[in-house]
């Protein structure tokens, strides 16, 4: 953190966003600029999107926010929802429909990005699945990659500072889902940090990336080859290791994803590691359903409640 | 010594009266304390010289009447007026040592005397000279201070108790001793107590002691006779009691209007030694307010006097405490006088209600005793006149009678004159054969004539026809007039609600207001039905005998009808009977059936049989809201008109009911039924054992079920139409509401289970889920794993749980057309069923293999299950 940037940070907030109530903190994440992109009325709250310099990654970073009727009262709780390779943070927010049940119960919808962008490292855009839009929720260890690929403390630390620095959000409720990609990274998000998230859900995850072509592929890129750092970020080998507050994961995944078929995704492995664990996981298998946005707004609904139900215990 | 005896004697009068005297008397014991005139060595001079001023001075004031003594105390507050007044009396003192003293010497004489020869005073000579000492007295304050006023008013008053003297005199006499008494004791005892009241009373002290010793010395003797009395009381309170005692029989004794010469006597009689007493005890409190009440005396004192003075065992309070008391103590009186004015206010319009009812009775039998006199005169009269008319009548005919005989009479005389005549004539004739031929005829008509005997009897009696008068009707009407007529028959009236119990009804009917009854004779008898009326008429009525215009007729049959009447009876006869009335005692209360009865958050379902053999018109349904603050609970609602034995009834959730049930019947409801609690925590149902597959056995209680291990033959079982014959399950009987419910069930691990709801008609023959009126939750082992199938139509979504539910909770809500499985240890929602429900579904249980489930119900539904 050089002091020019932080300095400008400064100036920025001062200038451009009196709208915001910031505070300052002495934690690495204090300058936190915030601008607005977009911002669309929708089910009495609105949907808007932002964009930021992130200090874990290093570049411009944009997140859609939905803040729902209740926000404007009070505190909220939040759930974040982590979409999947290739998605932006447009995807979720056009094509979920989340925000009628998150106005209903309340909730805050984060939707960050998916990677760092327009970082110019060398062969990030190379393929669809690494690189641009394929962060992996990852904190990368490869030197071509550490500096910028650094989504799992984007995600964990940095965004929900943002976030409860910035919004009416009430940084002890917090849940996390998200889909193929972001399914693993919510459920590493969750394994990982035991009580952090108070619920958590995936459609279609990637549930066993060490197993699966996708997962060797990105982390064999951001950390190397070295298998037992993989693990790390595993979520069937984190289940087993798991040790903390009850968690209750709901996981939906369509009979006809082709992902499904291909291997990518390996949910038995999960079940099967959660039921040897007795880590209570309700998944269901959506007979039809492929692996697309359909399906995801399909069930939304039910996920959402699924968080409800612990965020507004 | 003075001293000592001022404070002794307070306590010792009445408390009301020496109370007020007191009050004066802190008065001028305030100007002695002011002018501080040296109290021991005046003592003795004042002994010689002032005693007897000192004397009369208190005797005067011991005449005063009550009310100057209130005025003085308003007074009293400005010491100013105190001042001057004092000197006002200093100044009278002065004024008419020699007259007193004179009048004293005589008094003291005269009296000791007196009271030696007779032990009386003269109570007359007292008074007068009272007045004499007085009167000067009077004069000279009223010149100075016109708050001294009030003497002269005082001075009046014993003029009145003046006459009265002499026949209150014996009872004073009584009286006497005492104060002698009280002094001595005083005196004696409490001695020790002088030095500690200190200087300021001092100049007081010197004119009680004036009074005191002067009093002494003419009292000395009698003291000497009395003394050994005195000396037995040992202190002053006992002391006080006796005189109180006296006093309080005094006053007693005397007439109200001689409340005020009272006060004069005493103080003329040597009462005024104890009163000189009382500024002492004043004396006391004029420095310091009295702070505490003695419980004993009844007066206010000072805390010094509780510690060292006369209240020294006496109970005391502080005086606003006291006061308090006082205060509740009078209002209690004013409460009772109230109650008593209330009563009487009661009583009195009561008295006039009767003063009207004895006039108008009165009036009535006046009325009453005017027509029946009138109906006799009348009778009378026509009596005499049928009587007169008679005898008139009668007359006539006998005279009638007795003339014509008389005529006869002299018909005959006549007829038998020419006879003679005729004989005579033919004797004459010479002529023998002219004579014989002319006397045979002649001889024979004479014979003829002579023949026949004259008539001589009385054609008419002497003696009156109907001369027996007779007066037996007019006696009866006589006698009639005194007693009432037959009463004519009651008129019964129509049964009224809740005047009949299961075995009583309460009858009642009324009496044309003119007739005077003695006493009811009242008939029943039930009516049987299906019996002709003559039947009816054959069975034997009961009768009871009332004096009142009601009865409440016991030991009867609930839920029957009863036919009444009633006839009146007096002395003189029976009325006639009633019109028959139909009356019907209440059902007997019903049965509530506990087992069937079934509830949710929203209301209950409540069957119960009648407990009557006959039917009833209709029930009714109470329902009491069993809150924790209130133990009884009053009814909350009522469902009339139930005709039929079962009955829905809405209720707020999360609340304790007592449900009973009444049968009603034209005579009214029956008594309650015992309750039946309904708790709306949540749903509860029982299963329909009559549903079972015959391979289910069910607990006890009924909410385990059990598939045991031996293998049944099919065919040795019957199968009634509503027993599952395929599927080992059993039927739970859901509330038919449309609203929430919830129920739990707990299972094994390795238990084979079907769980969920099914239409009341579901095949019995098929599985549950298997077909589009079931939907349950299926378990079952696979080699590899647990699964679990949520089926319907025999299809079910491909969901895997990681844990395996020991407990499953089922949620069914009508509205939304949701049916929810959780597993409630994890609050963890496994799978929700939407469809809508065309109608009532209820919980279904099944064992596919061994085993057992055990239904939990009547719990609140958690909260989480609202997100599914």
């Amino acid at each position: 953190m050089s002091g020019t940037p932080f300095l400008t940070a400064v100036a920025r907030i001062i200038t451009r966003h009196k709208l915001y109530n910031i505070r300052l903190h002495t934690s690495s994440y204090t300058a936190m600029a915030l601008t607005q992109v977009s911002s669309n009325k929708c089910f009495d709250g609105f949907q808007k999107v932002f964009e930021h310099d992130s200090t874990e990654l290093k570049c411009k970073m944009r997140f859609g926010i939905y803040l729902p009727p209740k926000a404007e009262s009070g505190k909220c709780p939040v759930l974040y929802w982590l979409s999947g390779l290739t998605c932006t943070e447009q995807n979720f927010i056009t094509k979920a429909g989340s925000q009628q049940e998150a106005a209903e119960h309340g909730i805050i919808i984060v939707c960050p990005d998916t990677s760092p962008r327009g970082c110019n490292i060398e062969g990030e855009d190379e393929s669809w699945d690494f690189g641009t839009g394929a962060g992996f929720y990852v904190n990368a260890t490869e030197d071509q990659w550490k500096v910028n690929y650094r989504m799992y403390s984007y995600i964990t630390e940095e965004l929900p500072h943002l976030i409860s620095s910035n919004f009416p959000a009430d940084s002890e409720r917090m849940s996390i889902s998200g889909h193929s990609m972001g399914g693993h990274g919510a459920l590493i998000c969750a394994l990982k940090n035991p009580g952090k998230y108070k619920s958590v859900s995936a459609f279609a995850p990637i549930c066993n990336p060490m197993q699966c072509p996708w997962g060797q592929k990105a982390f064999n890129g951001y950390l190397g080859s070295d298998k037992s750092k993989w693990e790390s970020y595993d979520a069937t080998v984190l289940v087993s290791a798991y040790s903390g507050p009850q968690l209750d994961i709901l996981i939906d995944q369509g009979r006809d994803d082709q992902f499904l078929a291909a291997g990518q995704l390996l949910p038995d492995n999960f079940i099967a590691a959660c039921t040897e664990k007795k880590i209570p996981v309700v998944f269901r298998l959506q007979q039809g359903y492929d692996h697309s946005y359909y399906f995801v707004c399909s069930f939304i609904s039910n996920h959402i409640k699924h968080h409800a139900k612990y965020l507004n215990a | 010594m003075s001293n000592e005896d001022v404070e002794a004697i307070p306590p010792s009068s009445s408390p009301a009266m020496l109370d007020e005297t007191t009050k004066e008397y802190l008065f001028s014991t305030d100007e002695g304390t002011l002018s501080k005139a040296s109290a021991e060595a005046q003592v003795p001079t004042a002994h010689l010289d002032i005693g007897p001023e000192g004397l009369s001075f208190y005797n005067m004031d011991l005449y005063e009447s009550r009310e100057r003594l209130d005025i003085f105390t308003e007074e009293l507050s400005s010491s100013r007026t105190e001042d001057e007044q004092f000197t006002a009396m200093e100044d009278s003192n002065e004024s008419r040592p020699r007259t007193e003293e004179e009048e004293y010497d005589l008094y003291t004489a005269e009296v000791s005397e007196m009271a030696r020869q007779y032990g009386i005073w003269d109570d007359k000579e007292d008074m007068e000279m009272g007045f004499q000492t007085q009167e000067p007295f009077v004069m000279v304050t009223q010149k100075q201070e016109p708050a001294v006023q009030d003497i002269k008013t005082w001075g009046e008053e014993p003029v009145k108790g003046e006459p009265k003297e002499g026949g209150a005199g014996e009872k004073r006499d009584s009286i006497h001793k005492t104060p002698a008494v009280d002094e001595g004791g005083s005196m004696e005892h409490h001695e020790p107590c002088y030095p500690s009241e200190g200087d300021e009373p001092q100049s007081h002290e010197q004119y009680v002691g004036q009074r005191q010793y002067s009093e002494e010395a003419f009292e000395e003797e009698e003291w000497e006779e009395e003394g050994s009395q005195a000396m037995k009381a040992s202190r002053g309170d006992t002391q006080i009691r006796e005189f109180v005692g006296f006093s309080a029989k005094t006053q007693e004794d005397l007439t109200m209007d001689m409340d005020n010469p009272e006060d004069g006597f005493r103080a003329s009689e040597h009462t005024h030694d104890l009163e000189e007493g009382q500024p002492g005890a004043q004396a006391g409190g004029e420095d310091e307010v009295p702070d505490v009440f003695c419980m004993e005396c009844k007066i206010a004192i000072r805390a010094f006097d509780k510690v060292f003075g006369s209240h020294k065992d006496h109970q005391v309070t502080k005086l606003s405490i006291a006061a308090e008391d006082t205060k509740v103590e009078i209002h209690k009186t004013m409460c009772k006088l109230e109650e008593q004015i209330a009563q009487m206010e009661n009583f009195a319009s009561h008295l006039e209600e009767i003063f009207i009812t004895v006039e108008e009775n009165f009036g009535r039998q006046e009325q009453n005793l005017e027509q029946h006199y009138n109906e006799v005169i009348q009778t009378l009269t026509q009596r005499y006149e049928e009587k007169t008319s008679g005898l008139e009548d009668e007359k006539k005919q006998k005279l009638e009678k007795l003339y014509s005989q008389l005529v006869n009479c002299g018909k005959t005389l006549d007829i038998s004159k020419d006879l003679i005549e005729a004989a005579q004539e033919i004797c004459r004739n010479e002529d023998k054969l002219a004579f014989l031929q002319v006397a045979v005829p002649t001889v024979e008509r004479i014979e003829e004539y002579t023949a026949s005997d004259p008539d001589l009897k009385l054609s008419a009696s002497l003696e009156f026809e109907n001369d027996a008068i007779d007066f037996s009707d007019v006696r009866q009407m006589m006698d009639s007039i005194n007693i009432v007529p037959a009463p004519s028959a009651p008129v019964i009236n129509p049964q009224t609600p809740n005047s009949s119990t299961s075995t009583s009804v309460r009858v009642c009917w009324s009496l044309f207001s003119d007739d005077t009854v003695e006493y009811y004779e009242l008939y029943y008898k039930p009516v049987l039905e299906g019996t002709t009326a003559d039947e009816n008429e054959e069975q034997d009525a009961s009768m009871v005998k009332v004096k009142e215009t009601y009865c409440t007729v016991l030991n009867l049959v609930p839920n029957t009808q009863y036919e009444f009447w009633v006839t009146a009876l007096n002395t003189t006869g029976i009325s006639p009977a009633s019109e028959r009335a139909v009356y019907m005692t209440v059902p007997s209360p019903p049965v509530i059936k506990k087992k069937l009865c079934r509830s949710c958050p929203n209301a209950a379902l409540i069957r119960w049989e009648s407990g009557n053999t006959n039917p009833v018109d209709s029930y009714t349904v109470e329902l009491c809201e069993i809150s924790r603050e209130r133990s009884e609970t009053a009814v909350t609602e009522s469902i009339v008109g139930i005709p039929t034995y079962e009955s829905v009834i809405q209720l707020l959730s999360g609340r304790s009911y007592l449900i009973y049930v009444r049968a009603v019947n034209i005579g009214g409801p029956s008594e309650r039924s015992d309750p039946v609690i309904i708790y709306t925590t949540g749903t509860f149902f029982r299963l329909n054992e009559d549903t079972a597959h015959p391979s289910l056995a069910i607990s006890e209680d009924g909410f385990t079920m059990f598939y045991g291990d031996e293998y049944t033959e099919l065919n040795d079982i019957t199968f009634s139409d509503n027993t599952f014959s395929r599927c080992v399950a059993i039927m739970g009987e859901l509330i038919p509401i449309r609203g929430k419910h919830y129920w739990e069930v707990e299972v094994e691990e390795h238990t084979e289970y079907r769980i969920g709801v099914a239409y009341e008609d579901t095949q019995r023959n098929g599985y549950l889920g298997a077909n589009n009126t079931s939907w349950c939750m299926r378990h079952v082992m696979t080699p590899s794993r647990h699964k679990y199938e949520f089926l319907h139509n025999g299809s079910t979504p491909d969901i895997r749980i990681t844990m395996h539910p020991k407990r499953i909770g089922v949620s069914l809500d009508y509205e939304t057309g949701k049916l929810a499985f959780f597993n409630t240890d994890l609050s963890q929602h496994i799978y929700t069923y939407k469809c809508h429900f065309l109608h009532y579904v209820h919980p279904c249980f099944a064992l596919e293999k061994p085993g057992a489930l055990t239904v939990h119900n009547g719990i609140e539904a958690p909260e989480y299950i609202t997100f599914s």
